[in-house]
């Protein structure tokens, strides 16, 4: 398949994707607003009410950072079920298996896409002043895809062989959203920790972006090389994986 | 001119003796070596196919022919050996059939399509051919899951015939289709013929192997046995059974 045989057939897969993931439901497309709107609600009544926290502009720090985490966790799940789904097409017929991937993520991109859509509309409600380092934003952007496909790339290369991986993951998202600055800034964390939870590369971006999108500020250039190394790793790496394990697909699903 | 070689192919499937997907089997097990049994599928097998012929392959169920096809369309990996094609393929597999059920018969033909490497636009200059070949005209936005098991085999059958790939490979397309597809495929067959194209065969209707076919491969327990002309093969294994 060249280049763009592989663009079709991934437009088509993202086609497909969106129409049966809200087949048969009444609210369709509208649920990929309401689940980040519901969440921060909850999160914000806890976090601001119940434990009073006071931090200026808190619900745009929360909103940004329950938008991008769900990118992360819905497009990692989605694509790590994504081979099995499409069981029935890989027995049938070769074609490159990381379109399968690739789509899947993408679907997940377009839905975060729309969530920013929100962000950016409450945005403009407050009176939140616009400059450049807001441009910024559009690199993290970039650093979160990098990431989220390199993940996506490893754990669909082993799910077909290890279905225990589903569980593991969804424990790991667990622990990931509460040791990510998403209910909380990374500037209220105790110095200690701090080395600690910005191991993580999705601590960097979410941090970064709300510099860039909240406080106007300029990044913190450390966690910026950081995520950018790691992402450049784990989707190198990831996708060398998926490369081994790809042709044994079809008798693995 | 070859457009098909097989050097030396063996294919091994391992194949556990309780399916072993999770982790705390994975944990238990390891002290045993050895959990699956192995099934060499293809055993050295070796034949080229040179382009416009029409190759048949006949055998007893189980005996490697949907494997061979598999190995030939690239969605299984040899265990040895060297596979060269020379052209594009549009495999019609195990019935064909990875159609996503939730979705009309539209939406499939173009997501199908695009497996195929076919574009929307190509797509839309063949979609009447495809679907009056199928014989499905009435049914474009029914769902797949709607479809009788017949149409459903037609519709994916149809779809590979028109996507103007060098080489066809059809598995056992006559065992569901009724009288008057099956009329249809045979036209097909002597149009491809006609026009050049490769045929690879799988079926268990020796009298429509005879007609066709070039050439007709006898695969016996994974080996090819012969691979001649089609009524010497065709005698032989006709006696052996």
């Amino acid at each position: 398949m060249n280049f763009h045989q592989s663009a079709n057939l991934a437009a088509e897969l993202i086609r497909t994707d969106f129409k049966l993931r809200y087949h048969g439901s009444y609210l369709g497309y509208l649920w990929s607003f309401l689940k980040p709107l519901m969440m921060f609600g909850v999160l914000y009544v806890v976090f601001s009410k119940f434990l009073r926290i006071d931090y200026p502009d808190y619900p745009f720090h929360l909103f940004l950072g329950i938008i991008l985490w769900n990118f992360f966790a819905e497009a990692t799940t989605g694509a790590m079920s994504s081979i099995i789904e499409k069981g029935g097409l890989i027995k049938k017929i070769y074609f490159p298996r990381e379109i399968i991937v690739f789509s899947s993520v993408a679907v997940s991109f377009v839905v975060l896409i729309s969530n920013l859509a929100v962000f950016g509309i409450f945005y403009l409600f407050a009176d939140l002043a616009f400059d450049l380092n807001m441009l910024l934003f559009l690199l993290y952007l970039l650093q979160l895809c990098v990431v989220t496909l390199g993940v996506a790339f490893f754990l669909s290369a082993l799910y077909p062989k290890l279905r225990d991986l589903f569980h593991i993951w969804q424990v790991l998202l667990q622990v990931g959203f509460w040791a990510t600055p998403i209910t909380y800034i990374l500037q209220i964390v105790p110095q200690k920790y701090t080395t600690l939870i910005m191991a993580n590369p999705l601590a960097g971006i979410i941090n970064n972006s709300r510099l860039a999108l909240i406080n106007h500020q300029f990044p913190d250039v450390g966690s910026f090389l950081y995520t950018l190394a790691a992402g450049v790793i784990l989707l190198a790496s990831g996708y060398f994986l998926f490369f081994r394990r790809a042709p044994f697909f079809a008798e693995e699903v | 001119m070859e457009i098909i070689s097989f050097q030396n192919i063996s294919k091994r499937f391992k194949l556990p003796h309780e399916k072993k997907n999770t982790l705390k089997e994975y944990l238990f097990f390891v002290a045993k070596s050895k959990s699956y049994e192995e099934l060499w599928a293809l055993r050295q097998i070796d034949f080229s196919v040179k382009k416009g012929e029409f190759i048949s392959f006949i055998g007893a169920n189980g005996s490697g022919k949907s494997t061979l096809l598999k190995l030939i369309s690239k969605v299984y990996l040899p265990t040895a050996g060297k596979i060269r094609v020379g052209g594009t393929i549009a495999p019609f597999l195990e019935l064909g059939v990875g159609f996503q059920y939730d979705l009309s018969v539209k939406d499939n033909v173009y997501l199908y399509g695009a497996t195929l490497g076919l574009s929307r636009d190509k797509i839309n200059g063949i979609f009447d051919t495809i679907v009056d070949f199928a014989r499905l005209g009435k049914y474009i936005d029914q769902k797949v899951k709607n479809l009788s098991t017949g149409m459903e085999v037609r519709l994916a059958f149809s779809i590979a015939a028109h996507a103007d790939a060098d080489i066809l490979l059809v598995d056992e397309v006559l065992a569901v289709g009724d009288q008057i597809f099956q009329q249809k495929c045979f036209d097909l067959f002597a149009r491809f013929k006609k026009e050049g194209k490769t045929i690879i065969f799988v079926s268990h209707d020796l009298g429509i192997v005879e007609k066709f076919s070039d050439k007709v491969g006898w695969i016996n327990n994974g080996g090819l046995e012969i691979m001649d002309q089609p009524e010497k093969v065709i005698r032989i294994y006709a006696k052996a059974l």
